[in-house]
């Protein structure tokens, strides 16, 4: 087994799994005695809104939730040495334009606290459960975007530096989820092929909620479009077992958490 | 109590469900029955070209298809080719040639969802549909969509373009032609000069200065803009607009369609329908497993399924159900749902 990456960041489109494979995950790297932690972005776009973000523990893994506006905050408050200052730039229209305005702003300034957070604990590992498809595209674009924005300053040179660590394969590894149904399955080779256009790190599918295996014990005792439907996932994934990093089964259970669990010890490929 | 079409349709949800795929249908069902319909679609996955069999060129024009015989207009969202629009109709060049703008414009840059609106606003005024049925980006960038109303209200407000129009002063063309209009002849805070040198130490001062003209560009076409607020009215409105949120059985997540609904509560009226696709109840209700391993199975499919209804029961009205469509032609399965379409017909 190759030693973890730092930076995991699971995509794919809405309803696929994301976050309680995302979640799985974290205990996955808990069970093999690496410290992790799951994390979201709370908004992408600055509003009036009152949002906090939040850091806290649930069932043994800690869940952050980063929010926008503090981390910009937190970036200027860095930048130009004063929170007072800080808090009144984000606060103003002209801010709040920019970066709801400029493509990938909001990432930039995720991304930024990510690689910070990584910093301040070099054996903390971050699980990322980001936003779906299209979004996802945007935050591997949002650097490129950046440089031609800004062709200078000091956001310039701090999205270079991060565009490296992005970039870098031993530290970061993408991990695209789909269904096993065609429609799922074309867009996550869409999603996959976008993003290995845009950034060199390694970029893995994982099929999630595969029903074959519950039912093959005896096709011919089920329903015929049941049949169907599991016969055509079966087919779906031995045309393409060389493009999937990791099957996981469909899960009998009903809670989120329940599911989570189940899948822990399934996820060892994920590494 | 089927839903009677609207001018305006609106299909959000979140993602994966199958939403640009029943929306499509949708459009198919009201154009059989002789509705001049515009299909819009502002999610970036781009199925609906697929669906439709629409090529490359065909993104960002309202394009003529026929499917089974039936015709109706299409239009995939290209925030370019609506910023080209709007600069042809208003006769302001800049607004496509400005460098900042177009990389603003970019399919996931800022303006997105304003165009979308702006877009959507354009076509109900060409007076060319009786319906317009719209697909949005999933989840939570729905709200994107809806909240463009409000960034092109910030956008121009008054406080707001005064201090653009005072930074502008100094040097941009763009800003001496709104000094001209002499709106803007007034000092505006102390504070905006502050903020623009503690901005130029992060961002640089170029940047600052291509940003501020881009601003100015887009408002020299604020009346396209504003238009696209009269939009939100018009979707308040029962008797203009029937929202429709998706969600699948495959997902279970009701929380999150009901998430959804009380995030638009503002927009959202009593003509509102959740439409759960991917039903499997039907397929597996008459199915007597002997084997105690797919009991299993079938109970849990079973329960899954109406854990999740009795839980939209609870904060929907109007529940329309879509079966599971194994068959794998895009084809069949439209047509299958164009067809269930009809059982709902008031």
């Amino acid at each position: 087994m190759s030693s973890p990456r730092r930076l995991y960041i699971f995509s794919g489109k809405g309803g696929v799994g994301k976050t309680t494979l995302s979640k799985a995950f974290v205990r996955h790297l808990k069970s093999q005695g690496q410290e992790a932690i799951y994390l979201t972005f709370k908004t992408q776009s600055m509003s009036d809104a009152q949002t906090n973000g939040s850091d806290m523990s649930k069932n043994g893994i800690r869940e952050i939730a980063l929010d926008l506006e503090e981390c910009a905050r937190g970036y200027i408050e860095k930048r130009l040495n004063s929170r007072l200052i800080a808090s009144w730039i984000v606060k103003t229209a002209f801010f709040r334009a920019l970066v709801n305005m400029v493509p990938g702003f909001s990432y930039m300034i995720y991304l930024g606290k990510i690689l910070e957070m990584g910093k301040e604990n070099p054996n903390m590992i971050v699980v990322l459960d980001a936003p779906a498809s299209g979004h996802a595209l945007t935050m591997v674009e949002s650097t490129s975007n950046f440089q031609q924005i800004f062709e200078s300053g000091v956001v310039f040179d701090d999205t270079v530096k991060m565009l490296n660590k992005l970039n870098d394969p031993q530290y970061t590894k993408i991990h695209v989820v789909s269904l096993p149904s065609l429609m799922s399955w074309q867009e996550a080779l869409e999603l996959k092929s976008g993003l290995k256009q845009r950034t060199p790190v390694s970029v893995d599918i994982t099929i999630n909620n595969y029903l074959y295996p519950l039912l093959e014990t005896n096709l011919e005792d089920i329903p015929p479009q049941l049949k169907e439907k599991a016969l055509n996932e079966k087919k779906l994934i031995d045309e393409n077992v060389k493009d999937v990093q990791c099957i996981l089964p469909h899960s009998l259970k009903h809670s989120p958490e329940a599911i989570e669990a189940d899948l822990v010890g399934s996820l060892s490929n994920l590494i | 109590m089927g839903p009677t079409s609207k001018p305006f349709e609106i299909f959000c949800g979140t993602g994966g469900v199958g939403k640009t795929t029943l929306a499509t249908s949708r459009a198919l069902f009201l154009a059989g029955k002789g509705k001049r319909i515009l299909l819009i679609t502002i999610d970036p996955a781009k199925r609906l070209k697929d669906l439709l069999g629409l090529s490359n060129d065909a993104i960002g024009e309202v394009t003529q298809v026929e499917l089974e015989g039936v015709k109706l207009s299409a239009l995939l969202m290209s925030p370019e080719k609506t910023i080209g629009r709007m600069a042809a109709s208003g006769n302001t060049p800049d607004l496509a040639s400005n460098r900042i703008v177009q990389i603003l414009s970019k399919p996931y840059g800022g303006m997105n969802e304003i165009l979308s609106l702006v877009e959507v606003q354009m076509q109900f005024e060409s007076g060319n549909y009786d319906t317009i049925v719209l697909d949005t980006p999933p989840g939570a960038h729905f709200l994107d969509f809806l909240e463009g109303i409000g960034k092109i209200r910030s956008f121009f407000d008054k406080s707001f373009v005064e201090i653009f129009a005072h930074i502008g002063q100094k040097s941009t063309k763009a800003g001496k032609r709104l000094f001209g209009l002499g709106i803007f002849n007034k000092v505006v805070s102390a504070g905006v000069k502050k903020l623009l040198a503690y901005l130029q130490n992060v961002t640089g001062a170029k940047f600052i200065e291509d940003f501020v003209e881009a601003v100015q560009i887009i408002y020299q076409s604020k009346d396209s803009f504003l238009k696209g607020l009269s939009l939100q009215d018009k979707l308040s409105e029962q008797t203009m607009c029937n929202w429709f949120l998706v969600t699948s059985v495959e997902q279970g997540k009701a929380q999150e369609a009901v998430e959804l609904k009380g995030h638009a509560s503002h927009y959202i009226h009593k003509d509102h329908y959740l439409l759960l696709n991917k039903c499997l109840e039907n397929v597996v209700r008459d199915w007597k497993p002997t084997d105690s391993k797919l009991l299993e199975v079938k109970v849990s499919l079973e329960e899954k399924e109406s854990g999740l209804k009795k839980r939209l029961k609870e904060s929907f009205l109007n529940i329309l159900e879509f079966p599971e469509v194994v068959s794998l032609s895009p084809a069949e399965h439209l047509h299958f749902l164009t067809e269930k379409w009809k059982t709902y017909a008031s």
